[in-house]
């Protein structure tokens, strides 16, 4: 027998923290006027926060959140799975309307389930020794980094064009086009984004998506190291489950979709997520979630969760080899040993590249918002090690003179915040002009267009008057002393697809 | 582990029947064929289509050729040189629709006069409404960030404080120019908005250029163009001047109250920005531009659209014969 309440509380927070989550994002756009700052969002991830704390030895203000979420998560268990965490409303999305009961639980799967603990201490030793990796698995960033990425492109990529034809089929020039202007200058946003190699970042996605195929919340069981922390905060939490008196009825064991509940009715404290599937599943409704202080009989009936103290014999040895491999790949991690960002062009008062890469959590809370869509992620051109990280491809876009939104949205500090008017002196790269190509140079062609975008007061770029050809022409040279490789001459240069202007990165003004 | 294997079992034995192979691959083909036919090139086939051989200038007489007007005010002496021009009433028709287009091109403040001055467009846009204007579109094509040229230019503030319609213009919605007479600005895409209007009303800001040295009306016209403009670098001066016949502005408002005198067309030193506090208004672009660059000292000669408008007699450009009216406000 099901119970049906009209509306599920669990369902309208889930939805509540999602849309919050995509609004942020959304407007992370110029000029940035949002009440929440968007280095907060992250923050609220305590894998985020503490682990980069832990690997970078460095305190932020996402800390303090982090930590309260950590108490809240003591007091009630993993509250944050069920209620709060995006990708784990998008999982609930995928799984909707799926009543049959799952083939795996805690009871029969352990080592499925164990597995994000191994994955969460591997982490933690891997940050203990200075390195990063949460990246990859923190659910929060890689549901922020599909939402910026892909599904805010797409989605006002799609709603434009459809607009757009209607607008035409219709012959909506008067009221329809200014409606259609007022919803781009707002919410659509003028320029509709592109960003290249995203599918990878949407595959990604997908195949997380993908495993709730196979069973309900398949990545929150066995993958999710976020999920592992709070599940062993979660271990000895106040919030309790009771079932008194249970029928046996077992119809909880297979409406749970954790995979939490045993057969006789007791349950994984860690492995709930408070989601109350057992308790619309619960025959008699008998079942509750309490503070066992409150009633005199939970004292006794206190659930029987043996757990084996202490570290065993395999335990230490899968701890030894990986705290040996992490200390390994450290050795190998030398300064100067990455020398692959030759050619990767970083954004403004970004780390140097080594720290950077590390700090870098790969949120692309900076993708997202730089106006001239000129970041862009990495696929490999910065190595194995450098995947979705931002680069500033010129032939897409430029860095805007007086703009350093991407240093205001980093969450972690990879990209300082040093300021405006020191930001627009930073070096980038160089501007080379490729005179075998070039018009002026080449096919002895008037043509000033890298020099009138040139942002620097003084032009980094500057004419020379030559005589070519008993004919007056003014020809482009670059001032290397004054040129920050913004790459607004590659961007606008008329020479396409390949640009008459190179930039070449340097890592001089790279903040240590 | 045995049910785990069980599920990925379940999965594989979900067969595929030769009944929904079929269905699958048909829905496929819809797909991709409503893709490809209906929607995609109703999109971008049609906006190629459209041409237009431009606007006509209705050859408006005016109390005086030039008027320049110096004073301490910019709203104040553009009113002023409106009035003395002989007053909206001639351009702005009852219930009409008016294009003003100023220089929105760069992510600059208004000090750095790299932009027009958003209290000169504010005066064009009260006049014209008082002039009985239905509507008063304000827009260019800019060089950095649009939004940001907008609003930090003070332009989209105050155009839209008094009424105006401030947009960034849609690159899908555009026409293509044909010419009578052969033209290397065939075919160059321009912003519909810029034709479908009653009056078209070219504020441009008087700045020096690096290659025409001073960039005037017919330079300002550029910002209705879509598509690639690096090319119109080449040859300048002729596509300025063929672009200024296809437009054929209704009046020109050159915006001389900061002048950039050096690192144009952007800017960025206020060491180059010199307050000349003045308007110049006239119906003529060539005879405007050249009046203008005798305010700034150069030789009209010197700027490629001035010298190729002349040697085409392309407007007026004698300023002796010419009825300039210059007033202190």
């Amino acid at each position: 027998m099901r119970k049906k309440r009209p509306v599920s509380f669990r369902g309208l927070s889930q939805a509540f923290f999602l849309l919050l989550f995509t609004y942020l994002l959304w407007t992370a756009t110029y000029p940035l006027n949002v009440a929440v700052p968007l280095k907060a969002v992250f923050g609220a991830d305590p894998l985020v926060t503490f682990f980069t704390a832990i690997s970078e030895r460095i305190l932020t203000e996402g800390l303090v959140l982090g930590a309260f979420i950590l108490v809240m998560t003591f007091v009630f268990g993993r509250f944050f799975c069920g209620w709060v965490c995006p990708l784990g409303a998008v999982l609930d999305i995928m799984s909707l309307g799926r009543k049959r009961k799952d083939a795996i639980c805690a009871a029969n799967h352990k080592n499925l389930y164990r597995a994000k603990f191994y994955l969460l201490t591997g982490l933690f030793i891997l940050a203990v020794c200075g390195i990063q990796l949460v990246w990859f698995f923190a659910p929060t960033v890689i549901m922020g980094r599909f939402i910026s990425l892909n599904f805010i492109p797409a989605f006002t990529a799609a709603i434009d064009s459809a607009l757009i034809f209607l607008i035409k089929k219709f012959q909506l020039y008067g009221a329809g086009l200014d409606f259609y202007r007022l919803l781009k200058s707002s919410i659509l946003g003028i320029k509709t984004y592109y960003f290249s190699h995203a599918v990878i970042i949407a595959l990604f996605f997908t195949g997380i998506l993908a495993g709730t195929f196979f069973t309900r919340r398949l990545w929150c069981r066995a993958v999710c190291p976020l999920g592992a922390l709070f599940a062993l905060i979660s271990k000895k939490a106040f919030f309790t489950r009771f079932v008194s008196p249970c029928a046996r009825c077992n119809a909880c064991v297979a409406a749970c979709r954790m995979g939490a509940i045993k057969e006789d009715a007791s349950y994984f404290k860690a492995e709930c997520i408070l989601c109350r599937d057992c308790i619309r599943a619960c025959a008699g409704n008998n079942t509750r979630f309490a503070f066992p202080a409150n009633t005199r009989k939970a004292e006794q009936k206190r659930p029987a969760f043996k757990s084996k103290r202490g570290v065993s014999r395999r335990d230490f040895l899968f701890l030894f080899c990986a705290g040996i491999t992490a200390a390994a790949i450290k050795a190998g991690h030398k300064p100067g040993a990455i020398i692959k960002n030759a050619f990767v062009l970083r954004p403004p008062a970004a780390l140097q590249e080594e720290k950077f890469l590390n700090r870098c959590v790969r949120c692309g809370n900076c993708m997202k918002v730089c106006p001239t869509n000129a970041l862009q992620p990495v696929s490999f051109e910065a190595g194995f090690a450098g995947i979705w990280t931002p680069q500033l491809l010129p032939q897409i876009g430029y860095c805007e003179y007086n703009c350093n939104l991407c240093a205001k949205v980093c969450p972690t500090g990879a990209i300082t915040d040093v300021g405006l008017e020191r930001k627009k002196k930073l070096k980038l790269g160089l501007a080379k002009i490729d005179r075998r190509i070039c018009l002026p140079w080449h096919k002895k062609k008037e043509c000033l267009v890298c020099e009138e975008h040139c942002p620097i007061p003084d032009k980094a770029i500057r004419f020379k008057k030559e005589l070519v050809e008993g004919k007056e022409l003014l020809r482009p040279y670059v001032d290397i002393n004054l040129c920050t490789g913004c790459g607004i001459c590659v961007t606008r240069c008329p020479v396409q697809p390949r640009r008459a202007v190179k930039i070449f990165p340097t890592s001089l003004d790279r903040i240590i | 582990m045995h049910n785990l294997k069980n599920c990925f079992k379940r999965g594989l034995e979900k067969k595929l029947s030769r009944r929904k192979f079929i269905k699958l691959s048909f829905a496929a083909l819809a797909a991709i064929f409503a893709r490809d036919s209906i929607f995609f090139k109703a999109i971008f086939a049609a906006s190629n289509k459209e041409e237009s051989f431009g606007r006509k200038n209705r050859g408006i007489k005016c109390a005086h050729d030039i008027v320049c007007v110096q004073g301490q005010n910019p709203y104040e002496i553009t009113a002023k040189a409106i009035e003395l021009i002989g007053g909206m009433q001639k351009f702005v028709a009852k219930n009409s629709v008016v294009l003003i287009k100023p220089n929105i091109a760069w992510d600059r403040a208004p000090e750095y006069a790299a932009t027009t001055n958003p209290d000169v467009v504010a005066a064009l846009i009260d006049l014209c409404f008082a002039a009985g204007a239905r509507r008063v579109n304000v827009f260019d094509n800019t060089c950095n960030e649009s939004k940001r040229c907008y609003f930090n230019s003070g332009i989209a503030q105050s155009a839209r404080q008094h009424g105006a319609n401030v947009f960034s213009p849609d690159h899908w919605n555009v026409v293509r120019a044909k010419f009578k007479y052969e033209s290397p600005m065939e075919n160059q895409p321009i912003f519909k908005e810029a034709l479908e209007c009653d009056t078209f009303i070219n504020v441009p800001i008087l700045k020096h250029h690096g290659l025409t040295e001073l960039t005037l009306s017919m330079k300002n016209l550029m910002g209705v163009c879509s598509g690639k403009r690096g090319m119109i670098h080449f040859d300048i001066g002729r596509k300025l001047v063929d672009l200024a016949d296809f437009i054929q502005p209704d009046l020109n408002v050159i915006d001389a109250y900061r002048v950039l005198l050096r690192h144009g067309p952007q800017g960025g030193n206020l060491e180059d920005v010199e307050y000349k506090n003045k308007v110049i208004v006239g119906t003529d672009p060539t005879l405007l531009d050249s009046y203008a660059c005798r305010l700034m000292g150069k030789d009209p000669f010197a700027v490629p659209y001035i010298k190729s408008a002349i040697e085409r007699k392309f407007g007026k450009f004698d300023l002796e014969q010419a009825d300039i009216l210059s007033v202190s406000a």
